[in-house]
């Protein structure tokens, strides 16, 4: 990032004019996807103008949507900077994880597919024989037990 | 008087413009020319409002125009 020449400086380096405050940026170290991320969180902010003065180099202008103080355009030019940091960095996680992100997501999706659906688990339940009761848990009591039951009873 | 506004076409999209120019029609009369590098737009007979605030809100709708576009065009090439 630099400043212009034949403008005068901000407290932060950029080009400050009398409404508007500017700013070069080297598009090897701040990618167009990065400046458009930038740009549109600050639409509302601020008006912003983009320039190609040279090849690999983008000029932005960001121009107050009211009269401010020329401190109030430094803090806006470098909360934008900032946020194109922000982008840039956002960007390199995800190219760097994007790998790993369409593993996960093809993995949820085959686990998904292969899950079996509700109709295929009530269709499950159905057809097992729930009311086989090989430990005779539905027996009662006195069934099972009722002559030892009876001759323990007190007298 | 008018102003001129001179959009790269590396960084706006031509559509983008001239979406944003079909939308200020009824604020101001904004006549484009492009080349192959630029796109240029002469805003004159604004209306109602200052001319430079319309030429600013103006390049502000190209941009928006120009990222919404570009994020479209990305979904549509990704799905």
């Amino acid at each position: 990032m630099a400043a212009q020449e034949g403008t005068q400086e901000s407290r932060l380096g950029f080009s400050l004019g009398t409404d508007h405050i500017s700013f070069d940026l080297d598009e090897t170290v701040y990618s167009i996807e990065a400046l458009y991320g930038a740009s549109y969180l600050f639409l509302e902010k601020c008006f912003i103008y983009l320039s190609r003065p040279t090849a690999g180099t983008v000029t932005v202008r960001l121009t107050s949507r009211e009269a401010i103080s020329p401190a109030d355009l430094d803090n806006l030019a470098g909360e934008f900077a900032n946020e194109l940091l922000s982008q840039v960095a956002r960007l390199r996680l995800s190219q760097a994880t994007a790998r790993i992100r369409e593993y996960y997501t093809a993995a949820a999706l085959r686990a998904a597919a292969s899950a079996p659906s509700v109709d295929d688990l009530l269709a499950e339940l159905e057809a097992e024989e729930l009311l086989e009761d090989p430990l005779e848990i539905m027996v009662p009591w006195e069934e099972k037990h009722g002559a030892k039951e009876n001759e323990t009873e007190p007298k | 008087m008018s102003d001129r506004i001179t959009f790269d076409r590396t960084l706006y999209w031509l559509e983008a413009v001239e979406a944003a120019a079909a939308a200020y029609a009824e604020h101001a009369r904004i006549e484009l020319t492009s080349t192959p590098d630029t796109v240029v737009a002469v805003i004159s007979d604004v209306l109602e409002y200052e001319p430079q605030l319309v030429a600013n809100a103006f390049s502000n709708h190209v941009l928006h125009e120009t990222i919404a576009r570009r994020r479209q065009a990305t979904l549509d090439e990704a799905g």
